[in-house]
């Protein structure tokens, strides 16, 4: 029994210094423009969906004075600050390259909740290209820019010509 | 007096509890990132300690994959160094700062941080500035440029980048005046 003991805690201690030396070593692969095996990307995806999840737990969206308002809001910010990386609806983004891939959003959309996209949105996600918009943003266009990406690959008709006049009327008057 | 077989009976103990052990460590790690245990907030501090490590892992890595040989096919002078300048100003400075102004705010909300080029200057090699900007990082805001760059502009690029904080004063004043215009 102490052999065997002995065996498992030698594991516990070689493997994560071997761990940590092979990548200290330079044997790591860093090129953001070639894909990891795809085991590693879908442990750290379901990691980062389960950590968000738990993170994002206590959040409570607040009920919206206006949905259809907030939509509209939202998909102007969405268009001036989120698509260039995450794509406009019809348009690809530009940032093809870093890795993870930025997820094509009009496109795919989302399975986060608003409180899980809200939270995201707020803190960013580590060891990732989407950094933390909390000093950017205030809360109220955190929540719109949810109620937009809730059904941003289905919006209901006319929204999107009217998120597209806001802007055009918007930009005219800056 | 050792009894004959416990030598190799204790080896092989050994030898299973080792493989438990690994195993039991892999359900471990899996099992804390499946139930979301690890905090992936890019905003939350990280360790200093895990920084540096990843840091220079990826410094390491960049070292070992960068072909030995690669150099830069022409020789710096002024207007490559200037050149650079406005290649940098036009696309990198949003993340990565500009030379003479405050570090960058949005680079900070980045984990890792883009590092503040213009204010720390940096320790890579120019052939390594021109793989990184050609290839990115991985699991880094560092996305690859090389389809969007030439190899001669990713080039001017890394002269630049490799001198940002050590500019002769004509080149400073080079970049500005063209910056001006």
């Amino acid at each position: 029994m102490k052999t065997f003991l002995l065996g498992f805690f030698v594991a516990w201690f070689v493997l994560p210094t071997a761990v940590l030396a092979y990548f200290r070593v330079g044997f790591g692969d860093t090129q953001s423009d070639a894909n990891p095996p795809p085991w590693e990307t879908s442990v750290m995806q379901s990691a980062v969906h389960a950590s968000v999840r738990r993170s994002a737990a206590g959040i409570q969206a607040p009920p919206p004075e206006n949905i259809d308002e907030a939509m509209v809001a939202g998909g102007e910010l969405y268009l001036n600050g989120c698509a260039g990386c995450h794509g406009a609806p019809g348009k690809l983004g530009e940032d093809h390259s870093s890795y993870p891939r930025v997820p094509q959003l009009p496109q795919v959309g989302t399975q986060y909740s608003q409180a899980e996209m809200y939270w995201i949105i707020k803190h960013g996600i580590r060891n990732t290209a989407m950094s933390a918009y909390g000093p950017f943003y205030s809360d109220k266009e955190l929540w719109a820019l949810t109620s937009f990406l809730r059904q941003i690959d289905r919006l209901p008709p006319g929204v999107l010509e009217r998120i597209q006049a806001k802007k055009a009327a918007d930009g005219a008057t800056k | 007096m050792v009894p004959p077989g416990l030598e190799e009976r204790s080896v092989k103990k050994f030898v299973v509890g080792f493989v438990t052990g690994s195993l039991v460590l892999a359900v471990c790690v899996l099992g804390y990132l499946r139930l979301g245990l690890a905090n992936v907030a890019a905003d939350a501090p990280a360790p200093e300690s895990e920084t540096r490590w990843m840091l220079s892992s990826v410094h390491a890595s960049i070292r070992h994959t960068v072909p030995a040989g690669l150099k830069d096919p022409l020789p710096v002078d002024d207007a490559r160094l200037i050149a650079g300048g406005k290649l940098y100003l036009n696309d990198c400075v949003g993340c990565h700062g500009a030379p003479g102004k405050p570090p960058s705010n949005f680079g900070a909300t980045f984990y890792p941080p883009a590092p503040q080029l213009a204010r720390d200057g940096t320790q890579y090699s120019e052939a390594e500035i021109y793989w990184v900007a050609k290839h990115g990082i991985r699991r880094t805001g560092m996305s690859a440029q090389g389809p969007y760059y030439s190899e001669e502009k990713l080039w001017l690029l890394a002269e630049f980048i490799h001198d940002i904080s050590n500019l002769p004063p004509q080149v400073r004043a080079g970049i500005e005046e063209k910056a001006g215009k």
